[in-house]
Parts: C-alpha cells; structure tokens; sequence
C-alpha cells in the first residue's frame, strides 16, 4: 500500500494536469498536492473496501431502480 | 392586519385569509417587500429582489380571488427561489459570476408549478456559488448571514432560502439539496426542509451540481407548510429524464395519525456520535418527546455507513468537474477561490475511484432498506455542530480537535443523499448561544408523507418552530 504522503506530490500533480488536459499555473498545482493527497487516500480506502471479493455482483447506482 | 402581524403568518394562517379576502395579496406581497429592504443589507439574503414582477403577480392573483377563482393554498403566498432555478425574465446567477448575466427564457418546472399555483415569487435568494459549498459565503454577492445572529454562518448552499424564511421575508422558499444544501441551511437557521427522493421533484431548468444527486424542495417555518409547497411541486416531469414515474401520495392525509407504534431508527455508533455536546442533548430530547407521543426507538446496526463521506466527496467532486469543464478552463479566474480549487481537484479522480464510489451507493442503500423492515425512519442530527462564525473553515465538533468543514458538515446529511431517500431537517431546540439545532428523519424511497407525518406532530408538542430571531 502506498503512504498518503508519497501518494500525491507535486509530480503527480503536473502529470494528472497533462492527462486531464488542465492548464494550471505552478502555484495552483502547488495548493492542490495536500488536499488532493487526503482525498485520493480517502477514496483508495473506499476502492479497497468495495474491490472485496463479496462485492463482486454490486452494480454502481447511477439512476434509482423505483423509476 | 398589521405589517408587523402579517410577517408572523405561516401559509396555513394566510391561505384561509386569503381565500376569504380577509388579507389581500398585494397587502401581503408589500409586507414581504418592505422587510426585505429592511434586513437584506444585513443578512444578505437575496442577490435580487423582483419587486416590479412581485407586485404586478400580487396585483393579477388578487384579481382572480375577486374574481372568484382561488387556486389553492399556495394562492397570493410570496415564496423566495434559490438562485439556480431558472426564472423567465428574471436572471439567474446559481452565485457565480460566470452566470451573472443570465436571463433564462422559460421557467424551471418548479417555477412554473408555483406560478400555476398561485405563489408569488419575491426573489432570488443568495447561495455558495454553484451550489458547490456548505456555508454561502459568497465571493461575488457577498457573505449571506443566519437571522438569529449574522456573525454566524447560515450554511448551504441554500443559506439565503434558509435565512429569508427565517427572518420572515417570504412565507417558504425553494432550496436545491445534493449533499445536504436544504437541510443544513434548515437546521442552523431554526426551520423546517425536506429533501425528496432523487426523482420525486423535478430539476429541469435547475443549474446542476452532481446530476446522481440533486434534488429541489421546499423550505419553510413549520412542516405543514413544507408539505403544502411540496404537495405543488412534485410529481413526474416528461421535461426531466431523471423523474420517477411514481403517483404523488396524499400527504395531507398523514397529519393528524399522530406517532404511536411508529418505529424510529438510530443508526448504531453512529446517529449520536462525533457531535457537540448541545446538538446530542437536543436531537436526545426530541426522540424523548417522541417516544412519549407513542414512537418507539430502537438501535439498527449498519456496517457500510463509515465510508460515506469519501463517497460523497468523490461524487461530488467529479460531477460537477465534468459540468464545469469547459468554463474551468475558459474562465477559471470567474470562479470564487473555494469553488475553482474543487472544481480542478475534481478532475484528478480516477474513474474507478467514481465507480466505487457509485458502487458504494448500492451497498449502502441495500443496508438501509434492509434497515427499514425493523424501522419506519432513521433519526440524525442534521449536522453535527451549530452555526460557525461567518467564514470559518475549520470546525470544532469535540476535544478541541479542528476539523475541515466541508467533511465535517456533510457528516449525516450525505447519507440520505448517496441512498437516494427522502429527508426532514425540523427544528428540535437551541445551543447555550441561542442558535438553532436541527434533527434529520430519513425516510423510504417516496415516503415522504411518513416524514411529514412525524415533524407535524412533533410540531404540535414543542414551540421550537414558532420562535422568532431578533432583528
């Protein structure tokens, strides 16, 4: 499992920029690399949770089922 | 009656009035306008004000009741919008200056069912901008403020509808509700919203969030009136691809069954846990009075429940980075600090992260329905602490830990959300500085009526509801 703080750094910042078609200036990348790196720790631990092999038939909810 | 008198009066009280030709629209229309000019510099609560279109609405509708036409209780009732529901000819701002020039040229659904109805619309009420925000501290119409004291926070993103039915410059207001933007500003401005079931209300015509999750509903001072606005605007909309295709139950028909055998829901370490010591002793209190009108309280168990916050977040993040991403990048200077920085982090999700999170929803919503055949309602807070000094970010919940607040302020209310139920927030008492603690009661996909039936008669028992804030 990755550390939360070598998960997100600046590098990983400016390549998720390239992949995702953003222009942001150096000092906006720079305030993202904290925030980003709780959030995608949160969310890792989430996709572990629900990767678990008594999940496998759960389908994502995307429109409610009583419609 | 006069002006003074007429900004007590809830819709149940004006409607007869009204019908009877005992209070005039216009009379009433003029009272609401005369104290938004008086609290508006203070609260800021409106980024308009439809004063010329209030008044000739007021003027038509009064000649219809003469005429003998009256089309209901939502008939000559002033109401306030949320600033991301489309007005035609009026602008629309959903807070951002990127829409500041907006004029839409048709009505949500929603707009137009008030207007069939009757209602008279005085505003457009002040929100965080694009509704991506809990406490509506607005960087392009200024700081909104909580009526009961305007150096705290009224949240949000309704905190405008929240705060101009406070001070009682419209008699309901519509709101918008992703994550928990009616209820919060429900809560910490001491009145009643409800948060339908995704589908029940329509969004057309309503600026957008996270389309998995928005919903528009009322908000109002007691829970009759909340159920006689939303009794006008639900119901299935062809206009609006996510409406569900269900009939509109007769909620009128729940109040006055009263609480007995009722069984209501904690959610084990987890309903009345991480919350300050004022908001636990409330919601305690309320389910106390409850359970002495006949309800009974037991606890439900519900593993999943913990992974909900990183869920909503995910959501909450990538949606409204996909809606936002032309304007992130033609015009990210028009976008408030707060708001630019979720937008760009929004885009450095994973796919499988949004999935997962999507997946989630599923588990979590079987719980729950599982849940509901041992329970008729789950209670919650409707978020953990009281109103915070107008631009706080940080938190304190307990032992003096700070805590960031957009986590911390969807800690109960995006539950509801991500399994797609329906949700109360009703007053249920006030902190030792005097502010407002909100209780949430989550209900069963398109039981809404079970959660009118509950705040009516909690409603009838306390007077949480009737106080007013000094202003």
């Amino acid at each position: 499992m990755v550390k939360k703080e070598e998960m997100v750094t600046r590098e990983t910042v400016d390549r998720l920029c390239v992949l995702a078609d953003l222009p942001l200036a150096a000092n906006r990348r720079d305030k993202l690399v904290a925030p980003l790196a709780g959030l995608v720790a949160a969310a890792n631990e989430l996709s572990r949770k629900m990767a678990e092999g008594g999940r496998r038939g759960v389908l994502p909810i995307t429109r409610f089922p009583e419609r | 009656m006069a002006p003074a008198d007429l900004l007590t009066l809830t819709i149940a009280q004006a409607a007869p009035k009204l019908e009877r030709r005992e209070l005039s629209p216009v009379e009433l229309t003029e009272a609401m306008l005369a104290r938004i000019a008086t609290v508006n510099k203070q609260l800021n609560a409106y980024i308009t004000v439809c004063d010329q279109q209030a008044r000739e609405a007021a003027q038509a509708v009064e000649r219809l009741i003469r005429a003998g036409y009256y089309l209901g209780p939502l008939h000559g009732i002033p109401i306030a919008l949320k600033d991301n529901i489309y007005t035609h000819g009026v602008r629309t701002t959903a807070g951002a200056k990127i829409l500041a020039d907006f004029v839409p040229d048709e009505d949500a659904t929603v707009t137009a069912r008030l207007k069939r109805a009757g209602a008279i619309i005085v505003g457009k009420t002040n929100m965080h901008e694009f509704a991506w925000g809990g406490t509506t501290d607005n960087p392009h119409y200024g700081t909104c403020r909580n009526p009961w004291n305007p150096e705290r926070f009224p949240a949000g993103s309704s905190g405008g509808s929240g705060a101009a039915v406070a001070a009682r410059t419209c008699l309901g207001a519509l709101g918008t509700d992703t994550g928990g933007s009616i209820r919060l500003p429900s809560a910490v401005n001491g009145i009643v919203g409800i948060r339908p079931t995704i589908g029940r209300v329509s969004n057309y015509n309503v600026v957008p969030l996270a389309w998995t999750m928005d919903t528009v509903s009322p908000m109002t001072r007691t829970v009759e009136d909340c159920l006689t606005m939303f009794e006008v605007v639900a119901g299935h909309d062809p206009l609006d691809a996510h409406s569900a295709q269900v009939p509109v139950a007769d909620y009128r028909a729940e109040l006055g069954r009263g609480m007995r055998g009722l069984r209501i829901g904690l959610i084990r370490d987890y309903s009345l846990t991480h919350v300050q010591k004022a908001v636990g002793d409330a919601v305690r209190s309320a389910l106390k009075a409850m359970e002495r009108l006949g309800a009974q309280v037991e606890e439900i168990a519900m593993p999943s429940i913990h992974g909900n916050i990183s869920a909503q977040l995910t959501i909450e993040s990538c949606e409204p980075s996909t809606y936002h991403q032309e304007w992130l990048r033609a015009r990210p200077q028009d976008y408030g600090e707060d708001v630019r920085t979720l937008l760009e982090m929004g885009e450095m999700y994973l796919a499988t992260h949004y999935l997962q999170a999507q997946r989630y929803r599923s588990v979590l919503r079987k719980e729950f329905l599982a849940g509901f055949k041992q329970v008729d309602v789950f209670v919650t807070p409707t978020l953990p602490f009281t109103a915070t000094p107008c631009g706080a970010t940080e938190v304190v919940i307990e032992n003096d830990r700070k805590e960031d607040m957009l986590s911390a302020i969807m800690q109960f209310t995006g539950v509801p959300s991500l399994a797609g139920l329906p949700a109360l927030s009703l007053p249920v008492g006030f902190d030792p500085d005097g502010m407002p603690v909100g209780m949430q009661i989550i209900g069963r996909p398109f039981d809404e009526g079970t959660l009118f039936r509950i705040g009516h008669t909690y409603q009838g028992e306390t007077d949480w509801h009737t106080r007013a804030p000094k202003l």
